[in-house]
């Protein structure tokens, strides 16, 4: 057990270390100066430059540059934006939140809808349900998402006027950002009118979710009933059936647990498909996420928010993969043999 | 009256635009309290018959049988509730492969517990009932010969070795006391003293709880020390049945007397580094399977009426199916 967490936390320290390693690179490979795009400030002469290099250590070798940027970024020191001149750890602190929070109401509209579809599709395989479920999943898997988010907006929004169109919340109310996530915050808030605040909030939210999870689950509904139908034909179901067992027992006892073992990795590589998914989606809703952010910084040349963004993004699914992982290793007993932690 | 009873039963498969008839007009019957074992080379769709009694078959497959009954009731017609409860109560089934029958994420403790028919807990609340189990399925993988039973009730499939699997299989399939029990290649992979203890273990449950067992296998000497009655099996057709004393001392098929012959033990008379007599070739793949009788090809005995599949004939109550029977020539 402590082994596997050992072995777990080398792989997620080695793995942030390499990303570090590319995002400090990255200053050096964007156009422009390198200190300038580590830092996002700009001298104004020559005095300004070299105490900021002094600073940065950025007169040293490359090691001991790239170890004063590691303990920076630790530090919550992450340079500044070119366009906004705020501190990019602000910015990110909104922006990341706002995303995870899309992704979250996506994974938990896959996982409460995808599953158990899932699992009635594969139970009822090759039936007319069965078919019905599957073919529409299909359908929606194959969907670009930006069309459909496109085709929601003209018809929810534009045609139906029963959605807003972007956005996180209306202007109306003034939400303290205190966890980044909206409903959250809006609960916790000392608002005259919560329900009000929540039910604009929700508003908001159904078009952009919808349209991340609809993919999700429709990816989701295909993994398990795959898995539930190999797991039904595995002679142990075989042997359950010929002692008799009734279906509900077979079903909850030796069906259940096998058949979500193997959806569980899988849907750990479906989370940077969620969270690009995610980022997609937010530019055409205005979501103020990270993804929105990013593309602004691309259109902006904001090196700084660049190299920033990119780093805390590939973190989070990095950190995300492995938690998933690690927790998938921990409740299937027969993966006690592979010693080593893979991703 | 023979308890299961089954009557030319045939399944076939679709296999694209051609049905293959993997099991042909194959009679079996097993009486109460006889130990039948069933015997033919491997791919000779043993295991095939013993999924079909136990309902285990993929519903793409079709299955026809003129009877196959259990106790005077048919299998195939009975609901689906009749069946589960015959499967529960009266026939148990040990499969071929105990590591992919047994469920890798349940603990054997919980898996020979659920076997447990409610009839035979005790208690009324649940924790005594949960007891009452426990104590159940230890003492059954006792008499199956595991001795930790602590050790290997807590474990899970991948951490034990075959032998313990296929025991315990066994004891799953005697916990709900059943009265016949098909054992599916019960012995294979074991080691001679092992092998032994299960055997004895089933001749000992036959003599005084009068099971009747189906033992599948093509461990010849095995099934002659205990087996009363035999049926031969090739390429899914019966070729043979009777008495084992009867067929062991006259075989009326060749490829029974093939099968005996290539067993040393069965011949006192074969001289040291001689040759063991086999029959050319091999059994033949499902989708080349040869018209008529399906030995055909390879029957020493082979004439032109073997196209025609040789309908089953009776001596007494040993039956075989051969148009040129040894031990039969006309003078």
């Amino acid at each position: 057990m402590i082994q596997i967490l050992i072995r777990y936390s080398t792989l997620l320290f080695l793995t942030l270390l390499v990303l570090a390693f590319m995002s400090f690179s990255l200053a050096y490979l964007f156009p422009g100066d390198p200190l300038e795009n580590l830092t996002g400030l700009v001298p104004q002469n020559e005095m300004q430059r070299e105490a900021l290099t002094r600073q940065f250590k950025l007169d040293g070798p490359y090691l001991i540059q790239f170890f004063h940027y590691v303990e920076n970024m630790l530090a919550g020191n992450w340079g500044y934006s070119f366009t906004s001149g705020l501190p990019l750890r602000e910015e990110v602190g909104i922006a990341l939140p706002a995303t995870i929070e899309l992704a979250t109401y996506a994974m938990l509209m896959a996982l409460f809808i995808g599953i158990p579809l899932g699992y009635y599709a594969g139970m009822r395989c090759y039936s007319t349900s069965d078919h019905v479920i599957n073919s529409t999943s299909i359908t929606t898997y194959s969907f670009p998402v930006f069309w459909f988010a496109l085709l929601l907006i003209l018809i929810f929004s534009l045609q139906l006027d029963s959605a807003p169109l972007s956005g996180r919340i209306s202007l109306l109310y003034d939400i303290e950002p205190i966890t980044g996530f909206i409903i959250v915050d809006i609960l916790l808030s000392e608002l005259a009118n919560k329900p009000l605040a929540l039910k604009d909030a929700f508003s908001h939210l159904a078009l952009p979710t919808l349209a991340i999870g609809a993919i999700t689950t429709a990816s989701m509904i295909r993994i398990t009933r795959r898995s539930v139908i190999d797991v039904k034909h595995r002679p142990y179901i075989a042997a359950a059936v010929s002692r008799g067992l009734s279906s509900w027992q077979i079903f909850f006892r030796h069906i259940l647990r096998n058949a979500l073992l193997p959806i569980l990795p899988l849907m750990a590589i479906q989370i940077t498909t969620l969270i690009t998914n995610a980022m997609i989606v937010e530019t055409l809703f205005s979501w103020p996420g990270i993804g929105n952010w990013l593309i602004q910084a691309i259109y902006q040349r904001d090196y700084p928010a660049l190299r920033v963004g990119m780093m805390a993004v590939s973190t989070v699914v990095i950190t995300l993969t492995i938690l998933v992982d690690l927790f998938n290793r921990l409740i299937d007993p027969s993966r006690e043999k592979y010693e080593r932690a893979t991703v | 009256m023979p308890m299961l009873d089954i009557k030319n039963l045939t399944l076939e498969m679709e296999s694209g635009d051609a049905s293959i008839k993997a099991l042909d007009k194959v009679n079996l019957s097993v009486s109460s309290g006889e130990i039948r074992a069933l015997v033919g080379e491997s791919g000779s769709g043993k295991s095939l018959i013993v999924s079909a009694i136990c309902g285990a078959l993929p519903s793409q497959w079709n299955l026809t049988a003129d009877r196959m009954s259990w106790n005077g009731e048919n299998l195939l017609s009975m609901s689906v509730q009749q069946r589960r409860e015959v499967m529960r109560r009266e026939i148990a089934v040990v499969f071929q492969n105990p590591q992919s029958s047994l469920d890798p994420s349940a603990t054997l403790g919980e898996q020979l517990e659920e076997s447990i028919p409610d009839e035979f807990v005790e208690g009324s609340w649940f924790w005594q009932r949960a007891q009452h189990r426990k104590k159940i399925a230890i003492s059954t993988v006792h008499k199956v010969g595991i001795k930790y039973h602590k050790h290997y009730l807590s474990a899970y499939p991948h951490q034990i070795p075959a032998d313990i699997g296929q025991k315990f299989m066994i004891a799953m399939a005697l916990v709900s006391q059943p009265k016949l029990l098909i054992a599916d290649d019960p012995t294979r992979g074991m080691e001679p003293t092992t092998k032994t203890q299960i055997l004895k273990l089933f001749t000992r449950l036959n003599q005084t709880r009068s099971l009747s067992i189906l033992f599948v296998s093509h461990d010849l000497l095995a099934i002659a020390s205990m087996a009363h009655s035999m049926t031969v099996l090739y390429a899914g057709q019966t070729v043979e049945a009777g008495k084992m004393k009867h067929i062991k001392k006259r075989p009326l098929h060749p490829y029974t007397k093939a099968l005996l012959d290539s067993a040393p033990s069965f011949r006192k008379d074969l001289p040291p580094k001689s040759h063991l007599p086999t029959l050319g070739g091999s059994i033949p793949t499902l989708q080349h399977l040869p018209i008529g009788c399906r030995l055909g090809p390879r029957c020493p005995r082979a004439q032109r009426a073997c196209v025609q599949t040789p309908a089953m004939r009776k001596i007494h109550d040993h039956s075989y199916s051969c148009h040129y029977p040894l031990h039969m020539e006309k003078p």
